[in-house]
Protein backbone atom coordinates (compact mmCIF):
# COMPACT_ATOMS: atom_id res chain seq x y z
CA UNK A 1 0.00 0.00 0.00
CA UNK A 2 1.56 3.40 -0.83
CA UNK A 3 -0.21 6.45 1.43
CA UNK A 4 0.35 10.33 1.13
CA UNK A 5 -0.86 12.55 3.41
CA UNK A 6 -0.93 16.80 2.90
CA UNK A 7 1.86 16.31 0.60
CA UNK A 8 4.01 20.37 0.34
CA UNK A 9 6.42 21.40 -2.55
CA UNK A 10 8.00 24.52 -2.97
CA UNK A 11 10.79 25.27 -5.07
CA UNK A 12 11.70 28.68 -3.92
CA UNK A 13 8.51 30.98 -3.48
CA UNK A 14 6.73 28.79 -6.07
CA UNK A 15 4.70 26.54 -4.27
CA UNK A 16 4.26 23.98 -6.69
CA UNK A 17 2.33 20.77 -4.28
CA UNK A 18 -0.43 22.56 -1.51
CA UNK A 19 -1.37 19.51 0.24
CA UNK A 20 -1.69 16.30 -1.52
CA UNK A 21 -3.32 13.04 -0.13
CA UNK A 22 -3.86 9.99 -2.01
CA UNK A 23 -4.05 6.20 -1.05
CA UNK A 24 -3.15 3.32 -3.42
CA UNK A 25 -3.94 -0.49 -3.06
CA UNK A 26 -1.44 -3.05 -3.90
CA UNK A 27 -1.83 -4.28 -7.92
CA UNK A 28 -3.66 -0.62 -8.33
CA UNK A 29 -3.00 1.24 -11.43
CA UNK A 30 -3.48 5.41 -10.40
CA UNK A 31 -3.33 7.45 -13.44
CA UNK A 32 -2.33 11.36 -13.22
CA UNK A 33 -3.35 13.60 -15.04
CA UNK A 34 -3.57 17.52 -15.90
CA UNK A 35 -2.44 20.42 -17.72
CA UNK A 36 1.33 21.15 -17.52
CA UNK A 37 2.56 23.08 -14.49
CA UNK A 38 -0.14 21.55 -12.70
CA UNK A 39 2.43 19.42 -10.77
CA UNK A 40 1.84 15.63 -11.44
CA UNK A 41 5.60 15.37 -12.18
CA UNK A 42 6.60 16.67 -9.28
CA UNK A 43 4.05 14.76 -7.26
CA UNK A 44 5.47 11.51 -8.81
CA UNK A 45 9.15 12.13 -8.35
CA UNK A 46 8.11 13.01 -5.00
CA UNK A 47 7.62 9.00 -3.99
CA UNK A 48 10.98 8.45 -4.86
CA UNK A 49 12.59 11.29 -2.99
CA UNK A 50 14.03 12.59 -6.67
CA UNK A 51 12.33 15.90 -5.46
CA UNK A 52 12.18 16.01 -1.24
CA UNK A 53 8.49 17.30 -0.11
CA UNK A 54 8.90 19.87 2.54
CA UNK A 55 5.61 18.71 4.33
CA UNK A 56 3.72 15.88 4.49
CA UNK A 57 3.79 12.22 5.07
CA UNK A 58 4.74 9.14 2.92
CA UNK A 59 4.04 5.54 3.49
CA UNK A 60 5.39 2.95 0.90
CA UNK A 61 5.24 -0.70 2.02
CA UNK A 62 6.72 -0.85 5.25
CA UNK A 63 8.96 2.51 4.57
CA UNK A 64 7.55 5.65 6.71
CA UNK A 65 8.57 8.87 6.53
CA UNK A 66 7.76 12.27 7.28
CA UNK A 67 8.82 15.74 6.11
CA UNK A 68 9.80 18.80 7.51
CA UNK A 69 11.76 21.46 6.25
CA UNK A 70 14.05 21.53 9.37
CA UNK A 71 15.11 17.95 9.38
CA UNK A 72 17.22 16.07 6.48
CA UNK A 73 15.86 12.32 5.27
CA UNK A 74 19.07 10.19 6.03
CA UNK A 75 20.57 8.57 3.05
CA UNK A 76 19.62 5.42 4.47
CA UNK A 77 15.86 5.74 4.41
CA UNK A 78 16.28 7.40 0.98
CA UNK A 79 18.16 4.30 -0.29
CA UNK A 80 15.52 2.11 1.32
CA UNK A 81 12.36 3.82 -0.79
CA UNK A 82 14.15 3.86 -3.95
CA UNK A 83 15.01 0.05 -3.90
CA UNK A 84 10.89 0.01 -3.52
CA UNK A 85 10.65 1.86 -6.86
CA UNK A 86 11.50 1.70 -10.26
CA UNK A 87 11.14 4.91 -12.26
CA UNK A 88 10.92 5.42 -16.32
CA UNK A 89 11.38 9.05 -17.36
CA UNK A 90 10.10 10.96 -20.46
CA UNK A 91 13.49 11.00 -22.11
CA UNK A 92 14.20 7.01 -21.66
CA UNK A 93 17.98 8.29 -19.77
CA UNK A 94 19.78 4.72 -20.26
CA UNK A 95 22.92 4.51 -19.43
CA UNK A 96 24.60 5.34 -23.16
CA UNK A 97 27.64 3.42 -22.05
CA UNK A 98 25.92 -0.15 -21.61
CA UNK A 99 24.13 -2.25 -24.19
CA UNK A 100 20.16 -3.24 -23.19
CA UNK A 101 21.45 -6.38 -21.54
CA UNK A 102 23.89 -4.20 -19.18
CA UNK A 103 21.20 -1.17 -18.40
CA UNK A 104 18.69 -4.39 -17.04
CA UNK A 105 21.54 -5.95 -15.08
CA UNK A 106 23.18 -2.77 -13.40
CA UNK A 107 20.57 -2.31 -10.37
CA UNK A 108 20.68 -5.47 -10.20
CA UNK A 109 24.72 -6.33 -9.56
CA UNK A 110 25.42 -2.78 -8.23
CA UNK A 111 22.44 -2.43 -6.14
CA UNK A 112 21.55 -5.78 -5.01
CA UNK A 113 24.74 -7.59 -5.46
CA UNK A 114 22.92 -10.21 -7.43
CA UNK A 115 26.21 -12.19 -8.99
CA UNK A 116 26.10 -11.46 -12.58
CA UNK A 117 25.22 -14.80 -13.78
CA UNK A 118 22.00 -14.51 -11.88
CA UNK A 119 21.17 -10.84 -12.91
CA UNK A 120 21.93 -11.39 -17.00
CA UNK A 121 19.37 -14.76 -16.53
CA UNK A 122 16.57 -12.06 -14.89
CA UNK A 123 17.71 -9.11 -17.31
CA UNK A 124 17.15 -11.50 -20.63
CA UNK A 125 13.77 -12.57 -19.33
CA UNK A 126 12.26 -8.82 -18.90
CA UNK A 127 13.87 -8.04 -22.31
CA UNK A 128 11.94 -11.04 -23.86
CA UNK A 129 9.06 -9.72 -21.99
CA UNK A 130 9.07 -6.11 -23.39
CA UNK A 131 9.56 -8.26 -27.02
CA UNK A 132 13.46 -6.92 -27.08
CA UNK A 133 15.36 -10.23 -26.51
CA UNK A 134 17.07 -9.98 -29.96
CA UNK A 135 18.33 -6.37 -28.76
CA UNK A 136 19.89 -7.31 -25.90
CA UNK A 137 23.64 -6.56 -26.94
CA UNK A 138 22.71 -3.29 -29.04
CA UNK A 139 23.67 -0.23 -27.08
CA UNK A 140 21.24 2.38 -26.91
CA UNK A 141 21.89 4.48 -29.89
CA UNK A 142 21.25 1.76 -32.10
CA UNK A 143 17.57 1.42 -30.36
CA UNK A 144 14.67 3.38 -31.60
CA UNK A 145 12.55 5.86 -28.80
CA UNK A 146 9.90 2.95 -28.39
CA UNK A 147 12.54 -0.21 -28.05
CA UNK A 148 14.54 2.14 -25.71
CA UNK A 149 11.71 3.26 -23.47
CA UNK A 150 10.77 -0.77 -23.39
CA UNK A 151 14.51 -1.49 -22.22
CA UNK A 152 14.15 1.21 -19.89
CA UNK A 153 10.79 -0.41 -18.38
CA UNK A 154 12.62 -3.47 -18.10
CA UNK A 155 15.56 -1.59 -16.17
CA UNK A 156 13.01 -0.24 -13.52
CA UNK A 157 11.91 -3.58 -13.32
CA UNK A 158 14.41 -5.68 -12.97
CA UNK A 159 14.94 -4.27 -8.91
CA UNK A 160 11.77 -5.66 -8.19
CA UNK A 161 10.33 -2.80 -6.94
CA UNK A 162 6.58 -2.48 -5.01
CA UNK A 163 6.05 0.19 -7.34
CA UNK A 164 6.40 1.72 -11.10
CA UNK A 165 6.68 5.44 -11.34
CA UNK A 166 6.22 7.08 -14.84
CA UNK A 167 6.57 9.97 -16.23
CA UNK A 168 4.92 10.95 -19.25
CA UNK A 169 6.48 7.83 -20.56
CA UNK A 170 5.17 8.48 -24.46
CA UNK A 171 5.65 12.05 -24.83
CA UNK A 172 9.14 11.97 -26.62
CA UNK A 173 8.27 9.42 -28.80
CA UNK A 174 7.39 9.47 -32.27
CA UNK A 175 3.08 8.58 -32.60
CA UNK A 176 3.79 5.48 -34.44
CA UNK A 177 6.18 3.94 -31.65
CA UNK A 178 3.41 5.09 -28.79
CA UNK A 179 1.59 1.80 -29.27
CA UNK A 180 4.25 -0.75 -28.57
CA UNK A 181 5.22 1.27 -25.33
CA UNK A 182 1.86 1.67 -24.06
CA UNK A 183 1.23 -1.99 -24.87
CA UNK A 184 4.02 -3.78 -22.42
CA UNK A 185 3.08 -1.12 -19.87
CA UNK A 186 -1.17 -2.44 -20.01
CA UNK A 187 0.58 -5.91 -19.69
CA UNK A 188 2.46 -4.72 -16.69
CA UNK A 189 -1.14 -3.59 -15.04
CA UNK A 190 -2.91 -6.95 -15.91
CA UNK A 191 -0.26 -8.52 -14.28
CA UNK A 192 -1.25 -6.87 -11.27
CA UNK A 193 1.94 -4.58 -11.03
CA UNK A 194 1.48 -1.66 -9.01
CA UNK A 195 1.89 1.81 -11.43
CA UNK A 196 1.77 5.69 -10.72
CA UNK A 197 1.63 6.98 -14.46
CA UNK A 198 1.66 10.42 -15.44
CA UNK A 199 0.56 10.68 -19.20
CA UNK A 200 -1.25 13.06 -21.75
CA UNK A 201 -2.59 10.08 -23.77
CA UNK A 202 -6.47 10.12 -22.62
CA UNK A 203 -7.59 6.97 -24.18
CA UNK A 204 -4.92 4.84 -22.81
CA UNK A 205 -5.70 6.43 -18.63
CA UNK A 206 -9.38 5.52 -19.00
CA UNK A 207 -8.27 1.84 -20.44
CA UNK A 208 -5.89 1.33 -17.92
CA UNK A 209 -6.40 3.19 -14.70
CA UNK A 210 -8.38 1.95 -11.61
CA UNK A 211 -7.90 5.42 -10.33
CA UNK A 212 -7.30 8.93 -12.27
CA UNK A 213 -6.51 11.77 -10.31
CA UNK A 214 -6.63 15.19 -12.23
CA UNK A 215 -4.42 18.01 -10.75
CA UNK A 216 -4.13 21.51 -11.01
CA UNK A 217 -2.36 24.33 -9.21
CA UNK A 218 -0.83 22.16 -6.82
CA UNK A 219 -3.93 20.29 -5.80
CA UNK A 220 -5.89 17.06 -6.92
CA UNK A 221 -8.81 18.50 -8.23
CA UNK A 222 -10.66 15.32 -9.18
CA UNK A 223 -10.18 11.76 -8.14
CA UNK A 224 -12.16 8.51 -9.14
CA UNK A 225 -12.72 6.24 -11.52
CA UNK A 226 -11.68 6.66 -15.00
CA UNK A 227 -15.23 7.14 -15.59
CA UNK A 228 -16.39 9.40 -12.98
CA UNK A 229 -13.19 11.85 -13.94
CA UNK A 230 -13.31 11.56 -17.65
CA UNK A 231 -16.72 11.61 -17.70
CA UNK A 232 -18.64 13.45 -14.81
CA UNK A 233 -16.25 15.54 -14.16
CA UNK A 234 -17.62 18.07 -10.80
CA UNK A 235 -15.45 20.74 -11.53
CA UNK A 236 -15.73 23.55 -14.29
CA UNK A 237 -12.05 23.28 -14.41
CA UNK A 238 -11.49 19.93 -14.96
CA UNK A 239 -14.49 20.30 -17.91
CA UNK A 240 -12.53 22.75 -19.18
CA UNK A 241 -8.98 20.78 -19.30
CA UNK A 242 -10.73 17.49 -20.77
CA UNK A 243 -12.67 19.64 -23.44
CA UNK A 244 -9.83 21.31 -24.84
CA UNK A 245 -7.74 17.79 -25.07
CA UNK A 246 -10.58 16.12 -26.74
CA UNK A 247 -10.51 19.27 -29.02
CA UNK A 248 -6.98 18.30 -29.76
CA UNK A 249 -7.65 14.66 -30.49
CA UNK A 250 -10.00 15.09 -32.83
CA UNK B 1 76.16 21.05 -45.35
CA UNK B 2 79.43 19.58 -44.49
CA UNK B 3 79.80 16.14 -43.89
CA UNK B 4 81.20 17.10 -39.92
CA UNK B 5 77.65 18.76 -39.19
CA UNK B 6 76.00 15.77 -40.55
CA UNK B 7 78.30 13.48 -38.50
CA UNK B 8 77.02 15.54 -35.58
CA UNK B 9 73.32 14.99 -36.14
CA UNK B 10 73.95 11.27 -36.35
CA UNK B 11 75.93 10.85 -33.11
CA UNK B 12 73.44 12.67 -31.50
CA UNK B 13 70.27 11.54 -32.43
CA UNK B 14 70.55 8.24 -30.49
CA UNK B 15 71.28 10.20 -26.66
CA UNK B 16 68.43 12.11 -27.60
CA UNK B 17 66.19 9.72 -28.41
CA UNK B 18 67.71 7.55 -25.48
CA UNK B 19 67.08 10.62 -23.26
CA UNK B 20 63.65 10.69 -24.27
CA UNK B 21 62.29 7.16 -23.96
CA UNK B 22 64.64 6.67 -20.70
CA UNK B 23 63.28 10.06 -19.24
CA UNK B 24 61.78 12.35 -20.62
CA UNK B 25 58.60 9.52 -21.26
CA UNK B 26 58.50 8.19 -17.20
CA UNK B 27 58.48 11.20 -16.30
CA UNK B 28 55.34 12.31 -18.26
CA UNK B 29 53.70 9.46 -17.37
CA UNK B 30 54.15 9.05 -13.93
CA UNK B 31 53.35 12.41 -13.06
CA UNK B 32 50.24 12.36 -15.95
CA UNK B 33 49.04 9.27 -14.04
CA UNK B 34 49.27 10.82 -10.52
CA UNK B 35 48.23 14.07 -11.48
CA UNK B 36 44.85 12.82 -13.04
CA UNK B 37 44.15 11.17 -9.88
CA UNK B 38 44.58 14.28 -7.99
CA UNK B 39 42.82 15.89 -10.84
CA UNK B 40 39.66 13.73 -10.29
CA UNK B 41 39.69 13.88 -6.79
CA UNK B 42 40.28 17.67 -7.12
CA UNK B 43 36.97 17.82 -9.59
CA UNK B 44 34.92 15.52 -7.33
CA UNK B 45 35.62 17.89 -4.14
CA UNK B 46 34.30 20.54 -6.29
CA UNK B 47 31.50 19.61 -6.94
CA UNK B 48 31.09 17.92 -3.54
CA UNK B 49 28.27 19.12 -1.25
CA UNK B 50 30.56 19.77 1.17
CA UNK B 51 32.27 23.04 2.15
CA UNK B 52 36.15 22.43 3.44
CA UNK B 53 36.57 20.15 0.26
CA UNK B 54 35.34 22.62 -1.82
CA UNK B 55 37.58 25.34 -0.63
CA UNK B 56 40.66 23.43 -0.29
CA UNK B 57 40.35 22.29 -3.95
CA UNK B 58 39.93 26.08 -4.91
CA UNK B 59 42.68 27.06 -3.05
CA UNK B 60 45.07 24.80 -5.00
CA UNK B 61 43.98 24.86 -8.44
CA UNK B 62 44.17 28.74 -7.20
CA UNK B 63 47.60 28.95 -6.31
CA UNK B 64 49.03 25.90 -9.06
CA UNK B 65 47.29 28.18 -11.92
CA UNK B 66 48.18 31.65 -10.75
CA UNK B 67 52.31 30.71 -10.30
CA UNK B 68 54.45 29.89 -12.99
CA UNK B 69 55.70 26.32 -13.50
CA UNK B 70 59.41 27.25 -13.56
CA UNK B 71 58.74 28.89 -10.46
CA UNK B 72 57.29 26.19 -8.46
CA UNK B 73 60.09 23.79 -9.82
CA UNK B 74 62.66 25.95 -8.41
CA UNK B 75 61.05 26.12 -5.08
CA UNK B 76 60.69 22.75 -4.55
CA UNK B 77 63.82 21.75 -6.16
CA UNK B 78 66.60 24.36 -4.91
CA UNK B 79 64.17 25.80 -2.20
CA UNK B 80 62.99 23.02 -0.24
CA UNK B 81 66.58 22.03 0.89
CA UNK B 82 66.53 25.18 2.95
CA UNK B 83 64.17 23.27 4.92
CA UNK B 84 65.83 20.14 5.12
CA UNK B 85 64.06 18.68 2.30
CA UNK B 86 66.64 17.46 -0.61
CA UNK B 87 64.73 15.73 -3.08
CA UNK B 88 66.13 13.40 -6.52
CA UNK B 89 65.54 15.43 -9.33
CA UNK B 90 62.87 12.70 -11.05
CA UNK B 91 61.12 12.55 -7.78
CA UNK B 92 61.03 16.90 -7.82
CA UNK B 93 60.01 17.00 -10.94
CA UNK B 94 57.43 14.40 -10.57
CA UNK B 95 55.86 16.31 -7.46
CA UNK B 96 56.05 19.81 -9.72
CA UNK B 97 54.26 18.18 -12.73
CA UNK B 98 51.68 16.05 -10.87
CA UNK B 99 50.57 19.30 -8.75
CA UNK B 100 50.30 21.12 -12.57
CA UNK B 101 48.16 18.44 -14.37
CA UNK B 102 46.34 17.73 -11.13
CA UNK B 103 45.04 21.38 -11.41
CA UNK B 104 44.67 22.17 -14.86
CA UNK B 105 42.83 18.61 -15.79
CA UNK B 106 40.90 18.87 -12.62
CA UNK B 107 38.52 21.94 -14.57
CA UNK B 108 38.75 19.59 -17.87
CA UNK B 109 37.23 16.46 -15.18
CA UNK B 110 35.14 18.86 -13.37
CA UNK B 111 33.51 20.17 -16.71
CA UNK B 112 33.24 16.56 -18.18
CA UNK B 113 31.05 15.48 -15.21
CA UNK B 114 28.97 18.68 -15.47
CA UNK B 115 28.58 17.99 -18.98
CA UNK B 116 26.50 14.73 -18.53
CA UNK B 117 22.83 15.18 -18.52
CA UNK B 118 21.00 15.33 -15.41
CA UNK B 119 19.01 12.78 -16.51
CA UNK B 120 21.70 9.94 -15.91
CA UNK B 121 22.02 10.83 -11.96
CA UNK B 122 18.57 10.71 -11.95
CA UNK B 123 18.44 6.92 -13.63
CA UNK B 124 20.96 5.91 -11.10
CA UNK B 125 19.57 7.10 -8.32
CA UNK B 126 15.85 5.67 -9.32
CA UNK B 127 17.55 2.00 -9.22
CA UNK B 128 18.51 2.24 -5.80
CA UNK B 129 22.41 3.68 -6.37
CA UNK B 130 24.01 5.81 -3.88
CA UNK B 131 26.07 8.85 -4.87
CA UNK B 132 29.42 7.28 -5.47
CA UNK B 133 28.14 4.57 -6.68
CA UNK B 134 26.65 6.42 -9.19
CA UNK B 135 29.52 8.55 -10.17
CA UNK B 136 31.59 5.15 -10.78
CA UNK B 137 29.28 3.26 -12.37
CA UNK B 138 27.30 5.77 -14.42
CA UNK B 139 28.45 9.58 -14.72
CA UNK B 140 32.26 8.81 -14.84
CA UNK B 141 33.02 6.27 -17.60
CA UNK B 142 30.37 8.74 -19.28
CA UNK B 143 32.47 12.11 -18.05
CA UNK B 144 35.88 9.96 -19.43
CA UNK B 145 35.05 9.69 -22.97
CA UNK B 146 34.46 13.62 -22.81
CA UNK B 147 37.54 14.53 -21.62
CA UNK B 148 39.88 12.41 -23.86
CA UNK B 149 40.58 15.09 -26.40
CA UNK B 150 41.22 17.43 -23.90
CA UNK B 151 43.37 14.93 -21.61
CA UNK B 152 45.28 14.17 -24.37
CA UNK B 153 46.20 17.56 -25.18
CA UNK B 154 47.21 18.36 -21.53
CA UNK B 155 49.34 15.34 -21.71
CA UNK B 156 51.26 16.39 -24.98
CA UNK B 157 51.60 19.98 -23.32
CA UNK B 158 53.08 17.76 -20.46
CA UNK B 159 55.76 16.09 -22.29
CA UNK B 160 56.99 19.41 -24.02
CA UNK B 161 56.82 20.80 -20.43
CA UNK B 162 59.32 18.39 -18.74
CA UNK B 163 62.03 20.20 -20.66
CA UNK B 164 61.65 22.80 -17.92
CA UNK B 165 63.26 19.62 -15.49
CA UNK B 166 66.37 20.50 -17.46
CA UNK B 167 67.20 23.17 -14.71
CA UNK B 168 66.55 20.84 -11.96
CA UNK B 169 69.37 18.76 -13.20
CA UNK B 170 67.11 15.87 -14.72
CA UNK B 171 68.46 14.64 -18.04
CA UNK B 172 66.31 14.17 -19.62
CA UNK B 173 65.56 14.96 -23.67
CA UNK B 174 66.36 18.80 -23.91
CA UNK B 175 69.39 18.41 -20.75
CA UNK B 176 70.86 15.87 -23.11
CA UNK B 177 70.62 18.43 -25.84
CA UNK B 178 72.42 21.14 -24.05
CA UNK B 179 75.25 18.82 -23.12
CA UNK B 180 75.70 18.52 -26.40
CA UNK B 181 75.48 21.71 -27.62
CA UNK B 182 77.87 22.75 -25.46
CA UNK B 183 80.78 20.66 -26.18
CA UNK B 184 80.18 20.92 -29.84
CA UNK B 185 79.16 24.52 -30.48
CA UNK B 186 76.39 23.55 -32.77
CA UNK B 187 73.09 25.37 -30.97
CA UNK B 188 71.24 25.46 -33.62
CA UNK B 189 71.89 22.29 -35.33
CA UNK B 190 71.01 20.49 -32.07
CA UNK B 191 68.57 22.64 -30.35
CA UNK B 192 66.85 21.38 -33.90
CA UNK B 193 67.13 17.91 -34.11
CA UNK B 194 65.69 18.28 -29.97
CA UNK B 195 62.84 19.71 -31.72
CA UNK B 196 62.28 17.37 -34.33
CA UNK B 197 62.95 14.72 -31.69
CA UNK B 198 59.91 16.56 -29.30
CA UNK B 199 57.86 16.39 -32.36
CA UNK B 200 58.35 12.74 -33.39
CA UNK B 201 57.14 11.63 -29.72
CA UNK B 202 54.28 14.08 -29.72
CA UNK B 203 52.72 12.78 -33.36
CA UNK B 204 52.78 8.86 -31.46
CA UNK B 205 51.08 10.51 -29.36
CA UNK B 206 48.44 11.99 -31.46
CA UNK B 207 47.96 8.67 -33.14
CA UNK B 208 47.45 7.31 -29.80
CA UNK B 209 44.74 9.55 -28.66
CA UNK B 210 42.65 9.17 -32.16
CA UNK B 211 42.62 5.45 -31.66
CA UNK B 212 41.45 5.71 -27.56
CA UNK B 213 38.73 7.87 -28.93
CA UNK B 214 37.76 5.10 -31.44
CA UNK B 215 37.69 3.04 -29.15
CA UNK B 216 35.67 4.77 -26.99
CA UNK B 217 33.60 5.54 -29.35
CA UNK B 218 31.54 1.96 -29.81
CA UNK B 219 28.92 3.35 -27.77
CA UNK B 220 28.18 6.99 -29.30
CA UNK B 221 26.25 7.34 -32.60
CA UNK B 222 27.81 8.79 -35.50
Amino acid sequence: MIEILDLHKSFGPLEVLKGIDLRLEHGKVLVIIGPSGSGKTTLLRCFNLLETPDQGSLVLADVKMDFTAARKIPQKSILALRKKTGMVFQSYNLFPHMTALGNVMEGQVTVQKRSKAEARKRALELLSKVGLADKAESYPHQLSGGQQQRVAIARAMAVEPEVLLFDEPTSALDPELVGEVLKVIKALATEGMTMIIVTHEMKFAADVADTIILMDEGRILEQGTPQEVLEQPKSARARQFLNRLSGEEE
Amino acid sequence: MDDRKIQIILDSLLPLLKAGVAFTIPLALVSFALGLLLAVLTALARISPWTLPKLIARFYVWVIRGTPLLVQLFIIFYGLPAVGIVLDPFIAGVIGFTLSVGAYSSEIVRAAILSIHKGQWEAAFSVGMTRGQALRRVILPQAARVSVPPLSNSFISLVKDTSLAAIITYTEMFRTAQQIASTTYEPLLVYTEAAVCYLLFCTVLSWLQSYLEKRLDRYTAT
